[in-house]
């Protein structure tokens, strides 16, 4: 009764879809392809995930996280605008936020704590196409740039990031005024885009 | 009056506002004054890349395959649904299931154990929003958030659908009970808000049924969740 899946272009095999772009996945996704889905999924699942564990702290609310956040991306295909950067960071994005509520919402975070070495599982992520190789020597790159701030300024950064603090909270557990807050993110952050250089995402 | 007001500490707002810091409402005054300052959009723009870059600082893990099994089962269900509701015009004889199907939800209702309650919040105009709790299996708490003829389903907890199995929402019109295109799984913790696709102009009821995988194009069981209109 139901009909077989159809894709914009005609019949694409998996193989096909592994060598489109992120962007013209989208396009089918937004089509209501789920290979194409599929695709996208295990190209950026395992970097959400790191991301929302980082956060959330708990591997059952950081999968929660992700589970909302593909399938939101799965509805609504259609918001993706390609403009405003790439896939794979417009699904962090989804991510960083719905992890920032849920941490709120959950209350785990542990104060003044964003070290990730608490948390028993450590699996290397799998490692398989040239692309990751490029993506990991970025994420060494951002891990230097990051490691290298004055201690001061990587804090702040790390604590509204990845702690889901606002400014005002991290004035206060830090006893120092706004101002400094601000400014030391704004130091730390320029400190990190001057080591980058032009952040050149890799893309799908 | 944020439009009038010249931004205080001006650049001093988009770093925390891309590290996600500021308050919701800092975060919307900033966005308006960006649209009409030309540094604090440079500036915005020059960090923005920077703060995507974050995520990729982190200890990179692989996410869990029982994970993959669920978001893509629910993925691959709803593409079969919404390929199935692209051909519209639905045989008599399933419509003739749909009524029969009625009759047993109607010995539910009957039976049922929780009383159904409607709560008006806020008096008045058409923007406001009525919570309706539902009827549901013990075990299962969830409501029905209604704001004009949009429709969300909040769920509290409800034990995981079966295996090979999802969870897929009903809107009942006229007596006949329709399939929409949201299938579901719940999260570990039991929790799910879904959407109800369309709208509920007319409607008389929403329900939730377990449906094997890819879902049904008329009920295979009884509901777990009915909400009356």
């Amino acid at each position: 009764m139901f009909k077989p899946l159809r894709s914009a272009g005609g019949e694409r095999s998996a193989a096909h879809l592994q060598v489109l772009a992120d962007e013209e996945l989208m396009q089918l996704v937004y089509r209501g392809n789920a290979d194409a889905f599929e695709v996208v999924y295990d190209r950026h699942v395992d970097a959400a995930f790191s991301l929302a564990l980082r956060i959330c702290r708990q591997r059952s609310v950081a999968e929660d996280v992700v589970q909302e956040a593909f399938l939101s991306l799965w509805r609504s295909g259609a918001r993706y605008d390609h403009n405003r950067g790439s896939v794979r960071t417009w699904t962090l994005g989804i991510v960083h936020n719905r992890a920032i509520d849920a941490l709120r919402r959950r209350a785990v975070r542990e104060r003044g704590v964003v070290a990730d070495e608490g948390i028993a599982e450590r699996v290397p992520a799998r490692e398989r196409t040239e692309l990751e190789f490029a993506r990991r020597d970025e994420a060494r790159e951002i891990r230097e740039a990051l490691g290298q701030l004055p201690q001061e300024q990587s804090r702040v950064i790390e604590l509204a990031y990845f702690g889901g603090l606002t400014h005002t909270e991290i004035a206060s557990m830090l006893d120092m005024p706004i101002g400094t807050v601000k400014g030391r993110m704004r130091l730390g952050l320029e400190k990190m885009r001057a080591a980058l250089g032009p952040v050149g995402e890799v893309t799908a | 009056m944020n439009g009038e007001r010249r931004h205080a500490g001006c650049g001093e707002d988009a770093a925390p506002y891309v590290l996600g810091a500021l308050s919701e409402q800092e975060a919307r005054a900033f966005e308006q004054h960006v649209q009409g300052c030309a540094a604090c959009r440079e500036e915005l723009d020059s960090l923005q890349g920077v703060a995507s870059a974050l995520p990729a600082a982190v200890t990179q893990r692989t996410a869990p395959a029982e994970l993959r099994d669920r978001v893509l089962g629910t993925v691959r269900a709803e593409a079969k649904l919404r390929t199935a509701g692209e051909g519209r015009a639905r045989p008599e004889r399933e419509r003739r299931g749909a009524r029969r199907w009625q009759l047993t939800l109607g010995g539910l209702a009957a039976a049922a154990v929780v009383v159904l309650l409607a709560l008006a919040l806020a008096g008045g105009s058409g923007t406001s929003t009525r919570v309706i709790r539902a009827q549901t299996r013990a075990g299962t708490l969830a409501s029905l958030r209604l704001t004009g003829a949009s429709g969300q389903l909040v769920i509290a907890s409800m034990p995981p659908s079966p295996p090979g199995h999802v969870y897929e929402v009903w809107v009942q019109r006229a007596g006949i009970a329709r399939p929409t295109d949201a299938l579901f799984s719940v999260t570990r913790a039991g929790r799910a808000t879904v959407g109800v696709p369309g709208s509920l102009a007319g409607a008389s009821a929403v329900m939730v049924t377990a449906e094997p995988d890819g879902g049904s194009a008329q009920p295979t069981s009884a509901p777990v969740i009915v909400a009356r209109l």
